[in-house]
């Protein structure tokens, strides 16, 4: 019978308390039987038991992980030509698709607050993918020439996964590798399939509300002197805004955008293999507690049930000041079915028109 | 051989976990971990190994710091063609693809992708949380890290002294993106008279054109080009003014090789202008190959049934616009694209001047 003591391992950099015991014996001819238990504190990952991690040297791994773009880089910089990834581990990166005005910004807020999350606050990194893909010709996506064509797809998948691992880590320069990253991109929900083939292991939330009150919601926010009408200063879009002077158009436009948005994130979502969760914002206005453990359990996170019962509460719609909510304004009135009292039935007809299959999907008669 | 594996984790403090690793079953041959790992010898052994393994891993970390390669392509053998569409940047690009070692990217469009997001769609490149927003120095090298990853992707084979030439005139939008990205790339800046490039893209739009013709067979999505001539020309006019000042500001603040080129003086002198092109830029080649790109893809090879008006081969005239535009389309012109009319063909006054 042998046994092996090996106190004292260094974990990550740091010397701390590691007890180890190794016990085998012969139980008959050439059978053994052995009993290994190890047990300590550690700061960058947990050693598991078995000898390949004992001889595996840290600095290899790390080494490894900067130049694959797998698991956390260590030095705090990507490297110069950016072809690897920092510190942001993928599998701890965790979606947010949908579309605008379905809470997002609600449920970031609490997710924000919670325990080594960190945001990265509307990236539209699947915006510039997703559209241009989009937009391309048909002979164009044929082409292995075209920077997006189907011909190389493997290679330019590849890329899209770098590029994005390298995007995370120059907004998030802090972020540590056990740390979540919680990607609001529900106006880069277009390129949603995309970014969850180049990132399989990644989290995903496919949050959804229904499209009428989307539409209401943007309605509102597009009227003169409403916050999104003062927000969008620039370039043509007050003159194309027409909330005020021709509503239809606006309500169909944004219809249109669910359709694309809601679609692509649902293609997207069936097809993940990852972590995910569906979320519909009604259900999280419901009962936000329930819906928030659900998520978490459903991600594989972990939380506290009394540190979501704090998060919850800090970021629920009570707290918000009352100067800060109501019509024209960003916090509007978070009332699931207010279309009703918010369209018209010209305007709601438009919507149910154009996200018709979506609503049949998500939100059945 | 049964095992029974059990590992717990949980945080005891912000950072700090606690861990307990219980493994327990019967094997043939070592147990796991038995002996505290392999003899020495054996330790020594994997002792190497790893130190190879680091070696080589530093190696390709500093390759990829000092950018050298993203696979075998270098980054200063990739060379741009930018411009705008109907500037004469198949005809060159066909040329340069001839000689040995040379090949050609033909219209990836990264530039469309990234400048298209960028100076056009892109409200969010301001703020450090945009994918393009924040300081130009991560913006480039997360660009830069794209292009070469796709180029050694789609072109494995460009290694060594070969050259990749991207012709991109309708990624020109990107040009500066892409030039910051690659520095040390080279850099041709195709331009023509907009007048003969307007109108040009008149003829293809119109009935029965080329690019008309594209949509209808439902070759082309989106939005069909306008049928108003005078809409067409107006398109024509800022898309140049467009794609030119974006090569122009590219052009301007690049460091590495680069050579401004008329589409006139590549026509009516094209064995000169191609050497010139490549002794600026400094690529080697052989003389006769030039020579021989230069026969082979002259305008007088193309057959004639593939020549004419409407066609993609169309009269390759310089000076040609003022027999296919309207004195009112002249202005057009010459009014939305002033600044590089008077930059590039300072000599060719705007002709409702009369100068």
């Amino acid at each position: 019978m042998r046994v092996a003591k090996k106190p004292g391992l260094n974990s990550g950099g740091f010397l701390l308390p590691v007890f180890r015991n190794r016990v085998a014996f012969e139980v008959a001819r050439g059978i053994k039987a052995f009993l290994n238990l190890e047990a300590g504190v550690t700061r960058d990952g947990t050693p598991e038991a078995g000898p390949e991690n004992i001889g595996a040297s840290t600095g290899v791994r790390r080494l490894g992980w900067r130049l694959t773009g797998r698991g956390p880089a260590v030095d705090g910089s990507a490297a110069a030509n950016g072809a690897q990834a920092g510190r942001v581990r993928p599998e701890n990166m965790i979606w947010i698709f949908g579309s605008g005005r379905s809470g997002s910004t609600w449920l970031r807020s609490m997710m924000s607050d919670m325990e080594r999350h960190r945001v990265w606050e509307e990236p539209m990194v699947g915006q510039l993918f997703g559209v241009f893909h989009k937009q391309a010709q048909e002979g164009q996506l044929k082409s292995a020439n075209f920077i997006l064509g189907e011909p190389t797809r493997k290679g330019w998948i590849k890329s899209i996964r770098n590029f994005v691992l390298d995007g995370a880590f120059y907004a998030n320069p802090r972020i540590k590798p056990d740390d979540y990253l919680v990607i609001k991109e529900p106006n880069g929900s277009t390129g949603a399939p995309l970014l969850m083939q180049a990132l399989p292991e990644s989290r995903m939330i496919l949050l959804v509300r229904d499209p009428r009150d989307v539409a209401a919601s943007v309605l509102d926010g597009a009227r003169k002197g409403s916050w999104l009408y003062e927000r969008k200063d620039k370039g043509k879009w007050r003159e194309n805004a027409l909330a005020d002077t021709n509503p239809e158009a606006v309500t169909r436009r944004r219809a249109n955008m669910y359709m694309t948005q809601v679609g692509n994130a649902r293609d997207a979502f069936n097809a993940h293999k990852g972590p995910k969760v569906l979320v519909r914002y009604e259900e999280l206005r419901a009962d936000t507690l329930a819906t928030m453990k659900r998520i978490y359990s459903e991600l594989g996170l972990p939380a506290g049930e009394n540190e979501l019962a704090r998060v919850v509460e800090k970021h629920s719609w009570e707290n918000i000041p009352e100067e800060n909510k109501g019509e024209g304004k960003f916090y509007r009135k978070a009332t699931p079915g207010g279309w009703r009292e918010d369209l018209t039935p010209k305007q709601a007809g438009i919507v149910e028109k154009i996200t018709a299959p979506l609503l049949e999907e998500f939100y059945p008669a | 051989m049964p095992v029974y594996r059990q590992n717990v984790l949980f945080e005891v403090a912000r950072g700090i976990k606690a861990f307990l690793n219980f493994e327990a079953g019967l094997t043939r041959g070592p147990a796991p971990g038995e002996g505290d790992g392999p003899g020495l010898a054996e330790a020594r052994r994997r002792l190497e190994a790893k130190n190879r393994q680091i070696a080589q891993l530093e190696e390709k970390l500093r390759k990829g710091r000092s950018g050298a390669a993203v696979g075998d392509l270098k980054p200063e053998n990739v060379v741009w063609m930018f411009g705008t569409a109907r500037v004469g940047s198949t005809w060159l690009g066909s040329m340069m693809d001839e000689p040995t070692g040379h090949t050609m990217w033909h219209e990836p469009l990264i530039g469309a992708l990234f400048g298209g997001f960028y100076y056009g769609r892109g409200a969010h490149r301001g703020g450090k949380h945009g994918i393009l927003g924040g300081p130009a120095d991560k913006r480039s090298r997360a660009i830069r890290a794209f292009i070469l990853a796709s180029a050694h992707e789609k072109f494995p084979e460009v290694k060594g002294d070969g050259y990749l030439i991207v012709k991109e005139p309708n990624g020109s939008n990107g040009a500066p993106l892409l030039a910051q990205a690659l520095p040390e790339s080279r850099m041709i800046f195709l331009v023509r008279d907009p007048r003969d490039v307007v109108s040009s893209n008149l003829s293809g739009k119109s009935e029965g054109g080329w690019t008309a013709e594209a949509f209808k067979r439902g070759r082309r999505k989106g939005a069909p080009p306008p049928t108003d001539p005078q809409a067409i020309v107006r398109q024509g006019a800022k898309k140049y003014l467009e794609f030119i000042g974006r090569s122009k500001e590219a052009f301007d603040a690049h460091q590495g090789p680069k050579i401004l080129v008329r589409y006139e003086e590549l026509r009516a002198d094209t064995l000169g202008t191609m050497k010139r092109i490549y002794s600026e830029l400094g690529m080697k080649v052989d003389e006769g190959e030039v020579a021989r790109a230069v026969e082979k893809h002259s305008w007088e090879n193309i057959p004639e049934e593939n020549k004419g008006e409407g066609k993609f081969y169309r009269k390759a005239t310089p000076g040609g616009w003022s027999e296919d535009l309207t004195p009112e389309q002249v202005e057009v012109v010459e009014e939305i694209t002033a600044p590089l009319l008077k930059e590039f063909y300072p000599e060719k006054q705007p002709s409702r001047t009369g100068v």
